[in-house]
């Protein structure tokens, strides 16, 4: 009994590499070496504010909650987002294999100092998002003497983006906010979703309109902020959810939604993506110039182009799945 | 200088709360400032439900059963008065916040989930699954940003600033640029949280939880009420405090001491490890008094026996709790624990709209007692606390600063501040801040924790006393004005230091036993001589004065507490 | 002669137009470490993401019958696509979360006689190489260690993202493909974008961003002196060496970097020739001194 009370914790001299910067001081950042005993158990914020407390006094970090639930502590550990505070660092050193982790701030934001980082910038674009309820009266009561009506379904539908707690690790990996720092980024457009699929709300149109305007199509679906999110909120499947919508409504066309279409189509038609024609079916007639370019392309090879579809085995029987799918939906029951 | 109308202290569920109530009007200036950002404010850590009588689930639930169970719950130290409308309103706020796009889970019918809680009568706690104070924050500030609120994010109050009637504003810094600011206002509502982080590594709370408002005032010279009442959890994580709900006890868990031994068998044999909160956390305190516990002062939440299976189905997030912070799983080993801080019922002195003795300066929330929470707090009457109160401090405070004009303010404090803050980055030696806080949380725990007696208090008061001659040599070793987080907690635990020593005396001075604060020398509650607030003023000395204060008695004559 | 490691193949829609010679080349390389790929004959195009932007059912409908097909004929499915692996793995996750969802797209298949049982494993070409054919048995394999060579790693996300569609090693720290590259003899060269996604699928949404995060990619790649990147994505392939030029000069770069498809590296190591490999159909001319 008295084994299983006190079991073995492990125990590492870890090097601890912390990435420093204090704009007014620096030029540029640089890297700072602890020597921390790493223990079973310790979190990375247990190891930034010993480091504090009895190292350097001056190494800036955010922290509040320690539990998982404020936000404020997401920093870079080897280079993945995660929040300090519930990110042990026993079992980072055993799958890096190595004595040495390096902590930096997130990126895609301006670093204030150390590992604190200027969120500001991600807040406003969350603002111009709308990123709030606007009644819907015919499901909100006027008077505070019922609520409104909602079925467990049509919570379920946003409820896991509530999750969400602004921690900013899905923006500080998203390649795409990197290379245009104006688009809006994951989190932000998770909470458009969050607003616009709430039966309780009105105000999809314009909410629709700033999430288009703010790169609604520039997602690549690269799915890193589902990986990193802490709370499990899957930004990017919000994403696909919400350009369903922009479609459903009918009234933003775009490059994204055509394809969309294009792929979708395809696929019930071919069972697979016609590819040669994809330049003009999303891009209209401007998409010949790219045709003629693979055309070229091939004909440099020795290769001569075709405009048929590369159909996969599988195409006859695919429009059985399409037309099944439409009856479940005409019946709503379908169950995603 | 800056000017507000109204100046909200504090971004968390009472002070976003506040300030939409405020907001509302769009004439008035209303700013929020906040050390942190809104979103991060300890509200989001309450999980389990906000209390309103709804009756969706138990047609039989009034608002009176709710009055009732509170007042009994405080072991009848709360104003059944302030009981009264806080428990009358309950409904009505929750149903604006779920209004405003709450996502409260839903019953069948598609109406606010509500679950059975410890201490209720009847099944009221609103829930979002365990998120309720999460998703109750970001609605607060979602709708903030849809009526443009103002928000002073990352900075750090100083001092409250009145003419002894009326308010005049605060000072604060900056901390993102490190310089001290006048703002002036009209009206100032307090609503910073609680001050559990007194007891350092030994609490549940969030790490700015320092009772920055609560002192404030209190240096400002308004009386702070019932601060010897913190409210302490069995079940915290050894290292960090966090807590492990009381489903792992729930689930058919065992506690047990360093030797192995299911200890509850000495104090609840027949309810074992299911008995009450505080009966469970003192029977933990007792295993560590007298030696038995495990290698660094912590008993054990044992779920080994319940198996891989159940453990992974059951109680899957207590599973990941575990592994994520302590770096244990509960499947393999058994979990390392220690009770824990986890609630402030006491607080800065306010009559039922949120205004303390000064006009225009008002309290709200963790920070505030009104009181409605007694000498002990039920689950989920927190978070309708900050709702209630939030809201009435705010309607209050727009009426106020609509009918009066500024008083005016003078710099001196600002210069006072700034030069405080200047001594404190001048030299290199002196007393760490690190050693202070621990041995303040240490001292709190042990002699003004879970149980008190008059012996260990005289001493922990002493003991205090020599923290804050210590503080006085400390000196900020990072020299840099921009985003100083050193000169925050020093700041923090200035006011640390301060409110720890009214718990202190006032745990000395109250020598009976009721709900929360347990003397092993006055074990019974003793309603004849203390059945009275503790109301506590900062002396001339410095020193903390009580006073006592009669508790309001509407409908419930004082019975035993018994559930 | 060992025994042969066989797959049921998955070949998706990427090996279209000039890139259908991977067909070839996939099955030829595959040859040389005994991997024998069995098409699956009645698959669909699962989507790639986009599908679900129209209907989350449907995709799920679609991928979970490709997934039948390769329980049918008893074997792993295998995809050299990162992106059907991903569309496909998280497919599986759903039904398997979901057991309503799962039935319902088996009501959806029984229109056509099938069933998707959830017990289809799915795997990916740097799993085939490093887990199934194994370091060793490739390393007798490699008779032309490509010694010498700087090359840059590039995972791209679909195999990675998220974490636990991913069954065989850590997603934060993968090393399957530098421990195969390190098999073939090849220096292997850290660079700060590797982690970075190079925008393929904006391609038609939005294809100037798609063009700035593959010169951001190739860019980090490059100033690291390295003589190629290898990926193990073949849309990845498509983004850094079709469309190379169109994005360095769209972003005001100017230079060359080679970009292999891992099978083609993998070939070269086993002594096959670059005509083999019919390295001439690439977008940025790979003369390697091999």
């Amino acid at each position: 009994m008295i084994e299983k009370i006190t079991p073995d914790r492990k125990s590492i001299l870890a090097n601890i590499r912390i990435q420093r910067f204090t704009p007014s001081e620096h030029k540029s950042a640089y890297f700072d070496n602890f020597k921390v005993n790493v223990e079973t158990g310790m979190t990375v914020l247990e190891a930034l504010r010993l480091i504090k407390n009895t190292q350097d006094s001056s190494l800036t970090f955010r922290a509040f909650c320690r539990s998982k639930i404020c936000g404020s502590c997401a920093v870079r550990v080897n280079g993945k987002p995660v929040l300090a505070c519930s990110t042990q660092l026993m079992p980072i050193l055993e799958d890096f294999k190595k004595d040495s982790v390096s902590i930096q701030p997130l990126k895609n934001m301006p670093v204030l100092r150390d590992l604190v980082v200027d969120i500001e910038p991600v807040i406003e674009k969350l603002s111009k998002m709308h990123p709030y309820l606007m009644e819907n009266r015919e499901r909100i009561p006027e008077t505070l003497e019922q609520e409104s009506i909602m079925s467990k379904q049509e919570h379920s539908r946003f409820d896991y983006i509530t999750d969400c707690i602004l921690c900013g690790s899905c923006y500080s990996a998203c390649s795409a906010v990197d290379a245009d720092p104006s688009y809006a980024g994951p989190l932000t457009l998770g909470k458009a979703y969050r607003f616009s699929a709430d039966v309780r709300d009105d105000f999809k149109g314009e909410r629709m309109q700033a999430a288009v305007d703010q790169g609604l199509w520039s997602c690549a679906q690269c799915r890193k902020c589902i990986n990193v999110c802490p709370k499990d909120t899957r930004p990017a499947v919000s994403i696909q959810r919400m350009r369903k919508m922009s479609i459903d409504d009918g009234i933003h066309d775009t490059a994204g939604s055509r394809r969309a279409k294009a792929y979708t189509g395809d696929v019930a038609k071919y069972g697979q993506v016609n590819k040669p024609m994809l330049p003009v079916i999303v891009n209209g007639p401007k998409g010949w110039a790219a045709i003629e370019a693979a055309d070229n392309y091939l004909k440099k090879h020795g290769i001569e182009p075709t405009r048929q579809v590369c159909t996969l085995g599988g195409q006859s029987s695919t429009q059985k799945i399409y037309d099944k799918v439409k009856e479940l939906e005409a019946k709503g029951e379908n169950k995603t | 200088m800056l000017t507000y109308d109204i100046l909200i202290v504090g971004s968390g569920g009472a002070g976003l709360y506040a300030a939409l109530e405020s907001r509302m009007e769009e004439d008035l200036q209303v700013g929020v400032l906040t050390k942190v950002y809104p979103t991060r404010s300890h509200t989001g850590a309450a999980q389990g439900g906000v209390n309103a009588a709804l009756a969706n689930l138990d047609p039989t639930d009034t608002w009176q059963d709710h009055w009732f169970d509170t007042v009994k719950g405080s072991d009848y130290l709360a104003d059944q008065d302030a009981a009264e409308i806080m428990t009358r309103e309950a409904p009505m706020v929750v149903r604006e916040m779920e209004h405003w796009g709450c996502p409260f889970s839903r019953t069948d019918e598609g109406k606010i989930a509500q679950r059975p809680f410890g201490g209720a009568s009847k099944p009221r706690a609103c829930f979002s699954a365990d998120k309720v104070g999460h998703v109750m924050l970001h609605t607060l500030y979602e709708q903030g940003i849809r009526h443009g609120v103002n928000f002073l994010n990352e900075w750090q109050v100083l001092s409250l600033m009145h003419d002894g009637q009326r308010c005049q504003g605060v000072t604060a810094i900056n901390t993102q640029t490190g310089r001290v600011h006048t703002i002036q206002a009209k009206a100032v509502i307090l609503a910073t949280g609680g001050h559990g982080r007194i007891y350092w590594t030994r609490t549940s709370n969030a790490l700015g939880n320092t009772g920055d408002g609560t002192a404030i005032a209190y240096r400002a010279g308004l009386p702070i009420k019932d601060m010897e009442f913190i409210q302490f959890h069995p079940t915290g994580l050894r290292r960090t405090g966090i807590l492990v709900s009381e489903g792992a006890r729930g689930e058919g868990g065992f506690l047990l001491n360093g030797l192995g031994e299911r200890f509850m068998s000495r104090y609840a044999p027949e309810k074992m490890e299911l008995g009450p909160r505080d009966l469970v956390s003192r029977s933990c305190e007792t295993e560590v008094r007298e030696g038995r516990a495990g290698p660094e002062g912590e008993v054990f939440l044992d779920l080994t026996h319940l198996g891989r299976e159940r453990i992974l189905e059951r109680l899957p997030q207590i599973r990941e709790l575990c592994i994520e912070f302590e770096g244990v799983d509960p499947i393999e080993e058994p979990i390392p624990i220690k009770p824990t801080a986890h609630y402030s019922m006491g607080g800065i002195h306010t009559d039922l709209n949120g205004q303390t003795s000064i006009e225009g300066i008002y309290a709200a929330g963790e920070a505030g007692c009104v009181s409605v929470h007694g000498a002990n707090r039920l689950g989920g009457n927190s978070l309708l606390d900050i709702l209630i109160f939030g809201r009435r401090a705010g309607k209050h405070a727009l009426e106020y600063a609509r009918n009066n004009s500024f008083v005016p303010v003078d710099t001196g404090q600002e210069e006072a501040d700034t030069q405080m803050i200047a001594s404190m980055m001048e030299g290199d030696s002196g007393a760490s801040i690190a050693d202070i806080r621990r041995a303040m949380g240490n001292l709190m725990a042990e002699k003004v924790g879970v149980y008190r007696n008059g012996k260990d208090l005289e001493s922990a008061v002493s003991e205090l006393a020599d923290l804050q001659e210590q503080f006085k040599t400390v000196r900020i070793q990072d020299k840099t004005k921009a985003f100083n987080t050193e000169l925050v907690a020093a700041l923090e635990l200035k006011n640390m230091l301060d409110l720890a020593e009214v718990v202190a005396v006032g745990a000395l001075e109250r020598k009976e036993s009721r709900g929360a604060h347990t003397r092993e020398d006055h074990p019974e509650r003793d309603d004849e001589n203390w059945l009275a607030h503790t109301m506590a003023a900062m002396g001339d000395d410095g020193r903390p004065k009580l006073d006592f204060s009669p508790v309001t008695i509407t409908e419930f004559e004082p019975k035993a507490r018994t559930y | 002669m060992s025994e042969k490691i066989r797959y049921g193949f998955y070949s998706g829609c990427c090996f279209q137009g000039a890139d259908a010679r991977f067909f070839d080349i996939l099955r030829d390389v595959f040859a040389k470490v005994d991997v024998e790929l069995d098409l699956i004959e009645d698959a669909v195009c699962c989507g790639s993401g986009v599908i679900e932007e129209r209907s989350e059912l449907t995709s799920l409908a679609v991928n979970a019958k490709n997934m039948a097909h390769a329980e049918q004929m008893g074997l792993p499915l295998y995809t050299p696509c990162s992106t059907c692996y991903n569309v496909i793995s998280n497919a599986q996750k759903r039904m398997k979360e979901d057991p309503a969802v799962h039935a319902q797209v088996n009501e959806i298949l029984a229109e056509q006689g099938m069933e998707y049982k959830g017990t289809c494993k799915l795997t990916h070409t740097l799993w085939v190489f490093a887990q199934d054919v194994g370091l060793d048995k490739l390393k007798e394999r490699v008779t032309n260690p490509l010694t010498g060579l700087r090359v840059a790693s590039y995972y791209g996300c679909h195999t990675r993202n998220p974490a636990d569609i991913q069954g065989y090693e850590s997603a934060d720290n993968p090393t399957s493909l530098e421990d195969i590259l390190e098999v073939l003899g090849v220096q292997i060269v850290e660079y700060d974008t590797k982690d970075d996604c190079c925008g393929y699928h904006l391609a038609w949404p939005n294809n100037d961003l798609n063009m700035k995060m593959t010169s951001n990619v190739l860019e980090g790649a490059h100033t690291k002196d390295v003589d190629l990147m290898v990926t193990s994505c073949p849309l990845c392939f498509k983004s850094m060496d079709g469309t190379q030029a169109k994005a360095l000069a769209q972003t005001g770069k100017n230079f060359q970097l080679p970009v292999l498809f891992l099978p083609e590296l993998v070939g070269l190591a086993c002594g096959m020739t670059s005509e083999d490999m019919m390295l001439k159909y690439h977008g940025v001319p790979v003369n390697l001194r091999l």
